[in-house]
């Protein structure tokens, strides 16, 4: 399975979202610190989901890595946009 | 406290606004540290900058310090505030002003203003 692939289960499985989307945006860092040939490297990462309710921005990041786990620290770079 | 831990808080307590970030205010050597870099230059913000890649200790230490897994990271009054996507939003929606003003921290508001307006 890819790394977008197991992001978007992962999240799908911990969030339960109405809107998930999951790109990879590698290429556009192509050349710049932490590229790898192949890409999956780069993530942008939009999530919708209701359990975000009453979360403030750093508790909706904290829960999106923890749900995220090991990926985390096997990608370069993960820009979330989370709301409820 | 590791050494690390106690030299992090030293830093994010010795300045009112400290950025972790990759390579230096002056040169960054990410895009996202650069983003972030450049709001605070923009706003007039007197900030100190710590380059991570100059010091393996320091890379992983500020990750253990927040609990958080990526560079750059903001500190207002020793307390951390948010990576690049969460600066970026408060940016826009004004929170990092009233975060600064809160703080007793100077900066441009007409600055900030430019930057949501370029924005909007």
């Amino acid at each position: 399975m890819s790394i977008t692939e197991q992001i978007r289960t992962r999240l799908q499985e911990a969030f339960d979202p109405r809107e998930l989307e999951v790109v990879d945006d590698s290429e556009s860092h192509r050349g710049h610190a932490g590229y790898r040939e192949g890409g999956e490297s780069h993530f942008n990462v939009r999530i919708r989901a209701a359990a975000f309710k009453g979360q403030n921005r750093l508790a909706r990041h904290r829960a999106v890595h923890a749900a995220l786990g090991d990926i985390v620290p096997r990608i370069h770079a993960l820009a979330l946009d989370i709301d409820a | 406290m590791t050494d690390a831990k106690t030299r992090i808080d030293e830093t994010v307590k010795a300045h009112d606004v400290v950025l972790y970030m990759k390579g230096t205010k002056e040169m960054p050597q990410c895009g996202f540290s650069s983003r972030v870099a450049g709001v605070l230059n923009y706003m007039g913000v007197d900030f100190a900058d710590v380059n991570v890649l100059a010091d393996e200790e320091i890379r992983q230490g500020i990750k253990d310090y927040s609990d958080w897994p990526t560079i750059p990271q903001l500190y207002v009054k020793g307390e951390f505030v948010g990576g690049c996507d969460i600066i970026t939003e408060m940016t826009l929606s004004g929170e990092l002003d009233t975060l600064f003003s809160e703080n007793g921290v100077t900066f441009d508001k007409d600055a900030a203003e430019k930057i949501r307006e370029a924005n909007a």
